[in-house]
């Protein structure tokens, strides 16, 4: 009765004890599962199911195939403020396999990823950082002397499922911009041509918050299936609303007030990036509420200043020039407001009282038109409705 | 006789390096490092708005 989370699972036993010794408390570890059902549109008791999936002893063996990356997305998920991220993936998780964690170098490394994938057939989760160039042979990225167009095709047809991480393996990132010298492919594309029927997961983003990374593993390992996704393999939970739905400049776009230059007064006062070229209208992930790094609220571009440029938006990220205006998926304001200026004295504008006359007028009419039709709907139901009878 | 070790991938660092060594006589003589990966953002970046360049760049390296 210490912690008031009587009832969850402890911790003892397993990757939970692992966590406890690097000073994860219970506590911690719970809110963290309760959050991400949350963040994941689960009921609440999910949390509590989440726990308990993922301290299971035997912890799911996960391969790391590097390809053509920046190793940001590694980055992102290590160099977290939050005391806990990293530690939950890396103690969840049976790491057998990374390029740029692993210990040992060259063969030993080698080896170890021979023995993960004997021992784990068909079970294993494969991540994928990095687009697959297959331009001249795949050349372009090779790892112990083997292309990695062909280490996916070897490990991505024996994995259970495969996350694609960050933009390049989700749909070509950075690497396949204009004029792509390398062909950089991503992952579901060269799944689809060789005919390679392994899930895939796509989280972009460059680079993609690490919770949407951990949740979906979360949801892999508690449900054994693939969260609900969208048209572009994207799990809903993360990427079913619009940037520009929940940003908090959309009231300053509503408005009409923009920044028109960077370090100009609008672009001081917060207004909305628009005209700088912002993709929030297009681009569909949860930045602006998830934000990165607990570092507080604002911690995401849009709330530092600068434009979002559409990096988890197949053809907008790299693609459409950072500064060109986006293309506006739902409302649109006006392009010209009723110029009415109220001067003391002088009245309304003759043309603006038009305008605001004509819109009035028509808001009236349609409001008697809505009423009529109601009062008559309400009449014909008193006939039919049993209860208004009673009554 | 000279003798070839590979060191493929060097491990916990970014990117993918080789180390070549060629030994004789358990006496380094010869080594060689290449990156085993290329993106080309020289060609990305050519004749691009100079404005939105660092988008590129700075995926170089994301360390
Ligand atoms: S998606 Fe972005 S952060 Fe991730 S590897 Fe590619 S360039 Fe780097
Ligand atoms: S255009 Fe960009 S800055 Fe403006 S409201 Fe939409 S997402 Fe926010």
């Amino acid at each position: 009765m210490k912690d008031g989370f009587e009832g969850l699972p402890d911790l003892s036993g397993g990757p939970g004890e692992r966590l406890l010794a690097r000073g994860v408390s219970r506590r911690d570890f719970l809110k963290v599962c309760t959050g991400i059902a949350a963040a994941m549109g689960l009921p609440l008791g999910m949390g509590a199911q989440i726990a308990e999936a993922v301290t299971n002893p035997k912890r799911p063996p996960v391969i790391w195939l590097s390809a053509q990356e920046c190793t940001g997305c590694t980055e992102s998920l290590l160099r977290t403020n939050h005391p806990t991220l990293e530690k939950l993936i890396l103690e969840l998780i049976s790491l057998d396999y990374h390029e740029t964690l692993n210990a040992g170098a060259g063969k030993q490394c080698e080896e170890a990823l021979k023995k993960s994938m004997q021992e784990n057939k068909g079970k294993y989760i494969l991540v994928v950082d990095g687009s697959i160039p297959v331009k001249d042979g795949g050349i372009y990225c090779k790892i112990g002397g083997k292309t990695v167009l062909s280490l996916l095709e070897e490990q991505g047809s024996q994995a259970a499922a495969v996350i694609a991480i960050g933009s390049c393996s989700s749909w070509g990132g950075m690497p396949s911009a204009y004029p792509n010298p390398t062909g950089a492919t991503p992952v579901h594309a060269i799944f689809k041509e060789k005919g390679i029927k392994t899930p895939v997961v796509n989280i972009p983003g460059c680079p993609p918050n690490g919770y949407n990374f951990l949740s979906t593993v979360l949801y892999l390992l508690t449900f054994k299936k693939l969260p609900q996704l969208d048209e572009e393999g994207r799990p809903k939970f993360a990427y079913g609303r619009l940037i520009h739905d929940n940003c908090e400049r959309r009231p300053h776009f509503d408005a009409g007030r923009f920044a028109l230059e960077f370090g100009d007064d609008g672009h001081r006062k917060g207004y909305c990036l628009y005209k700088l070229g912002c993709k929030g209208p297009e681009t569909y992930n949860n930045c602006p509420t998830l934000l990165y790094n607990d570092a507080g609220s604002q911690a995401w571009p849009v709330g530092t200043g600068h434009p979002c440029f559409g990096c988890s938006e197949n053809k907008v990220g790299f693609n459409i020039p950072l500064h060109t205006p986006a293309v506006l998926k739902d409302v649109t304001p006006p392009v010209n407001f009723p110029g009415i200026v109220e001067d003391k004295g002088k009245g309304v504008t003759v043309a603006g009282a038009a305008i605001a006359a004509g819109v009035a007028g028509a808001a009236i009419g349609v409001a008697a038109a809505t009423s009529k039709n109601l009062g008559k709907k309400d009449k014909d139901k008193g006939k039919s409705d049993p209860e208004s009878k009673e009554s | 006789m000279s003798k070839r070790i590979v060191i493929d991938p060097i491990t916990r660092i970014e990117g993918h390096l080789r180390i070549d060594c060629e030994v004789d006589g358990g006496k380094v003589v010869n080594a060689w490092s290449s990156g085993q990966m290329w993106r080309g953002i020289e060609l990305i970046v050519k004749d691009r708005d100079p404005r939105e360049v660092w988008l590129f760049t700075q995926r170089f390296c994301g360390v």
